[in-house]
């Protein structure tokens, strides 16, 4: 046999596909705000921390509203509690909508939430802690690379 | 890819938060929230320049409609920019989802929106 027959051979092989699962991109991150009552931080910090959200960082704060407008509203406490949380792309809309239906129904839980997408993470194990990484759950640490997959 | 909303970021010195949210409300803000903070800065920087950074700062966040960025950003430039007592840099962030924000928000902008676009700036 020589050496053109082997190569005809080669190329004459079923190429082996790779499986779909390992092609799927990385998860986005993105950055959540939350404002809600300091009394309530703990509440929504429990919420969220169901949504795979594996950061959280929770800052005292001070709302800004006028006095007499809190007054009128018989609002005249100010402590807030501004909760800073990594969630996945993915995930965020289900977020949103549990946030919405709760600044509706917990008594004194109204609040705002707002989302900014992050561009770029360093770091794989970082990236896999703040999206929640499990095996077998998003591609081989390869793919990973370059933070949230942009 | 353009959003609704932005969230402008203002640090400025301990005690000058007020004046960012007066500035901010002439334009159409309608709230905002202040977190207190330390800032840092390089001692050597410091005393090459020949000045004193106060490091006690506040950090006064304020989600706003995105076509109100620009006007407001202006008037803490000049409310509260570093040329000030306030010593204040402002910033603003792209914001993709909001909730929470009351029903008649947008009506009020627009009032405020047109307010604030028959004001002309000073300089």
């Amino acid at each position: 046999m020589n050496e053109q027959d082997a190569k005809r051979r080669r190329s004459e092989r079923p190429v082996k596909k790779k499986k779909d699962a390992a092609l799927t991109a990385p998860k986005k991150l993105k950055l959540l705000f939350t404002v809600v009552d300091r009394k309530k931080a703990e509440l929504y910090a429990d919420l969220l921390s169901e949504y795979s959200v594996n950061l959280q960082i929770v800052l005292a704060g001070e709302g800004t509203a006028k006095t007499e407008t809190l007054r009128l509203l018989g609002l005249d406490d100010t402590e807030r509690a501004m909760i800073v949380s990594v969630i996945r792309d993915d995930k965020a809309p289900a977020i949103f909508e549990m946030l919405g239906e709760k600044f509706e129904s917990v008594r004194g839980g109204k609040g705002i939430a707002w989302s900014v997408p992050m561009t770029s993470a360093v770091g794989v194990a970082i990236y896999q802690f703040l999206s929640d990484y499990r095996e077998g759950q998003l591609p081989p640490q390869g793919q990973t690379k370059g933070g949230n997959g942009k | 890819m353009t959003f609704s909303h932005e969230c402008i970021v203002c640090i400025v010195n301990t005690g000058f938060s007020d004046a960012v949210m007066d500035a901010a409300r002439e334009f159409g803000a309608r709230g905002g929230t202040v977190i207190h903070g330390r800032g840092t800065v390089s001692r050597e920087a410091e005393r090459f320049f020949g000045i004193t950074i106060q490091p006690d700062k506040e950090l006064v966040l304020i989600l706003v409609p995105r076509d109100l960025t620009d006007k407001i950003l202006h008037a803490l430039y000049r409310a509260v920019g570093l040329k000030t007592p306030g010593q204040g840099i402002a910033f603003s962030l792209p914001v993709d989802q909001v909730v929470g924000l009351s029903t008649f928000s947008a009506e009020e902008n627009g009032e405020q929106k047109d307010a604030a676009g028959s004001t002309e700036p000073n300089d």
